[in-house]
């Protein structure tokens, strides 16, 4: 048996100059060369961004993972370029989102829109006129409500799955895992349905309990996540000094996990305060003000955007957008509160965990 | 040996009490179980109202309710059939599905192998904003932003690809809007967080010393890729892929903007502007049903209902199976 001679490759060795430039060109040339087409060959720039730019992509990148690493570095190439472009993808559709709702939002967002309500504004009224004041409102009372009542719920969810030793822990967290996929008009039918069996006039109460499905899987996941992060060594301490669960749980493990169970509020808040469908079918809208969300007509931001969106007159359609953009404010606040409050929780964390895991 | 036994004392059987002993203990343990216990009784809930609303007309239209194709609340007894919405809901969600795999796939393989820990905090931060944002804005955007590009991209696959009879058109003249193609991408939008979340979890869990044995050993990114952590993050990635579907089925409102509804069956020719969605039938349906209607509709409820928890369940199943070290 003969050995062919081996090439001299290093592959260990550093990337050197040459390298260097073949990698610039080929991860600026395809581009260019897309460009100059769909700018003077007149091309669709759709069929050129998948047509053209894709292919020479992968083809420049191959060429310069085969030059470097050989025939392993045109599977390498294509992977990386491929991972980058779909990733590029999602992030594009993500920023068009925000773009679209600031710069369409922004024309109508003011202090009279946020704080007026929408009593004598038809579908052509200008935009100097009437708001979301009262769907604010709405929305508030109503998701304060299914708040007050699902975190509680939702924390001691969470303290069974991780402090008690019951058997059926891994059947309640499928079945939590297995609800948060609840539809969320099948929420409202739920609702809708006990409503009618059991003689109840709509509400603002009703919506708020057609949420309750909706924001407890994630309160719950994300309560029990946080749970489970603080080091189990703390409660057999407390246990082992002869304290009873409860006292264990009050006042070791939940100083300790007390941010991330406040992300888990926020979270499922910011889950729910979107949620149109189960609104729609559950509260019946109101264009006034309304303090009372156990009686009578509510208005909510979901429900506001919905019926302005479909409507064909530019200033329903600005009150729509502005109204998301509200709501996405909202939903934003929510959201960095919640990383800002758990970043410093794993900061905290990350020594006792990694000496834990040893 | 006879004589030691006798001698020896038999041991006394203690009873061993580790269980929670205090009063309060008693009661902590008694409040938690009931409220995971409400788990089971939501779940209860649901089904049973469902039922008692959807009886009368699940009764009075029979087994043809899933796979009939007519809604006719002119006719006498009034027909009520939801064949084109299931079947639509699940050309849409497999639409979706096929659309988001990838992409997603590929997020969470950029974020847990490819960036330094500064730049996949804020890919899983954007990726989390994405999943955060709310359906209705999703449908805004949808329609008015979405659409009209999407029904290029539409027009182009029907015109480099038209052979193929996916997409393949009826009629000449649609405009390429409101088709289960631009559905199908919306709802790709609103899966892929859940996808890359579950994905880069498992590939971030994947030990380490695997992946640094196969790269030892000659292997490059991409044969350490297949050969290594697509086989083991494999089963996690179906319950993730599982979980998203069931998401898609459910979604109602961001459809609602983008898809024309129709009760004519299509098949599979995903961009022809006719289509049906359960979630959205209900939507659309519920402003001017009359009472026999909403009990219809509460039906079609029940189903999507039955369908959704079936799928999230063995989702669950797979995902938590996948996942041994969340195991307590």
């Amino acid at each position: 048996m003969s050995f062919a001679p081996r090439p001299a490759v290093q592959p260990w060795s550093r990337v050197n100059t040459a390298r260097r430039v073949q990698i610039f060109l080929a991860s600026s040339l395809p581009l260019a060369v897309t460009a100059l087409i769909v700018l003077f060959g007149g091309l669709n720039p759709n069929v050129a961004l998948l047509g053209v730019f894709l292919p020479l992509q992968l083809l420049a990148a191959g060429y310069v993972g085969f030059a470097s690493f050989g025939r392993r570095g045109v599977g390498d190439a294509s992977l990386i370029v491929l991972v980058l472009f779909f990733a590029t993808f999602v992030l594009v559709l993500l920023a068009s989102v925000v773009f679209s709702l600031i710069s369409q939002g922004a024309q109508a967002v003011s202090w009279s829109f946020i704080s007026q309500n929408n009593i004598y504004v038809s579908n052509t009224t200008s935009l100097e006129y009437g708001g979301v004041g009262h769907a604010i409102v709405g929305t508030l009372l109503i998701v304060g409500l299914t708040t007050i009542v699902t975190v509680p719920l939702g924390i001691a969810m969470a303290i069974y799955l991780t402090q008690s030793q019951s058997k059926t822990r891994g059947l309640v967290r499928t079945l939590t895992q297995a609800i948060s996929g609840l539809p969320s008009v099948v929420a409202g039918l739920f609702i809708l349905s006990m409503a009618m069996t059991l003689g109840w006039e709509r509400s603002g109460l009703l919506g708020s309990m057609a949420l309750l499905p909706l924001m407890l899987p994630t309160v719950a996941r994300v309560a029990e996540e946080a749970l489970r992060l603080v080091p189990v060594d703390l409660r057999y301490a407390a246990l082992a000094l002869g304290a009873p669960n409860y006292r264990a749980f009050f006042q070791v493990i939940l100083p300790a996990a007390k941010s991330g169970l406040v992300t888990s509020i926020l979270l499922g808040i910011a889950r729910i305060i979107g949620e149109t469908a189960p609104l729609l079918l559950t509260v019946p809208i109101n264009n006034g003000t309304s303090w009372n969300p156990f009686s009578g007509n509510i208005m909510t931001l979901p429900a506001y955007i919905y019926g302005y969106l479909s409507s064909l007159f530019e200033p329903s359609q600005n009150r729509a957008w502005g109204a998301a953009l509200v709501l996405m404010t909202v939903v934003a606040i929510l959201f960095s509160a919640a990383r800002f409050l758990s970043r410093s929780k794993s900061l905290k964390t990350k020594p006792t965990k990694q000496k834990a895991s040893k | 040996m006879s004589e030691s036994s006798v001698t020896k004392p038999e041991p006394v059987r203690r009873k061993l009490s580790a269980g929670p002993l205090s009063r309060g203990d008693k009661w902590f343990f008694r409040t938690t179980s009931i409220a995971a216990n409400f788990a089971f009784v939501l779940v209860a809930f649901i089904l049973v109202f469902l039922i008692i609303q959807a009886l009368p007309a699940l009764s009075s239209q029979g087994f043809s309710f899933i796979y009939g194709t007519e809604w006719n609340n002119t006719k006498d007894p009034i027909v009520m059939q939801i064949g084109p919405m299931l079947w639509g809901s699940l050309l849409i969600g497999a639409v979706g599905v096929v659309i988001a795999t990838p992409l997603a796939i590929s997020l969470a393989y950029l974020i847990v192998f490819m960036l330094s820990t500064r730049l996949a905090k804020v890919a899983t931060t954007l990726v989390d904003l994405l999943a955060a944002l709310p359906s209705v804005i999703i449908g805004l955007w949808g329609l008015f932003v979405f659409s009209p590009v999407a029904s290029e991209w539409a027009m182009l696959l029907n015109q480099y690809l038209g052979w193929f009879p996916l997409f393949q058109v009826g009629t000449a003249d649609n405009g390429f809007v409101g088709s289960p193609f631009i559905a199908g991408w919306i709802v790709a939008i609103m899966i892929v967080p859940i996808i890359t979340s579950i994905t880069r979890e498992v590939f971030s869990q994947l030990d380490r010393d695997l992946i640094n044995g196969a790269l030892a050993l000659g292997g490059s990114r991409f044969s350490t890729f297949r050969r290594v952590i697509f086989p083991t993050s494999a089963g996690a990635v179906v319950g993730a892929v599982l979980l998203g579907l069931g998401r898609a089925l459910g979604e109602t409102v961001a459809i609602f903007y983008v898809l024309q509804l129709t009760f004519d069956i299509n098949w599979g020719q995903i961009l022809e502007p006719k289509g049906g969605a359960v979630a959205s039938m209900i939507l659309a349906k519920f402003g001017e049903a009359t009472a026999e209607e909403v009990s219809g509709l509460t039906a079609a409820g029940l189903v999507l209902f039955v369908l959704t928890l079936g799928i999230n369940f063995l989702a669950s199943i797979i995902v938590n199976r996948a996942q041994p070290w969340r195991k307590i």
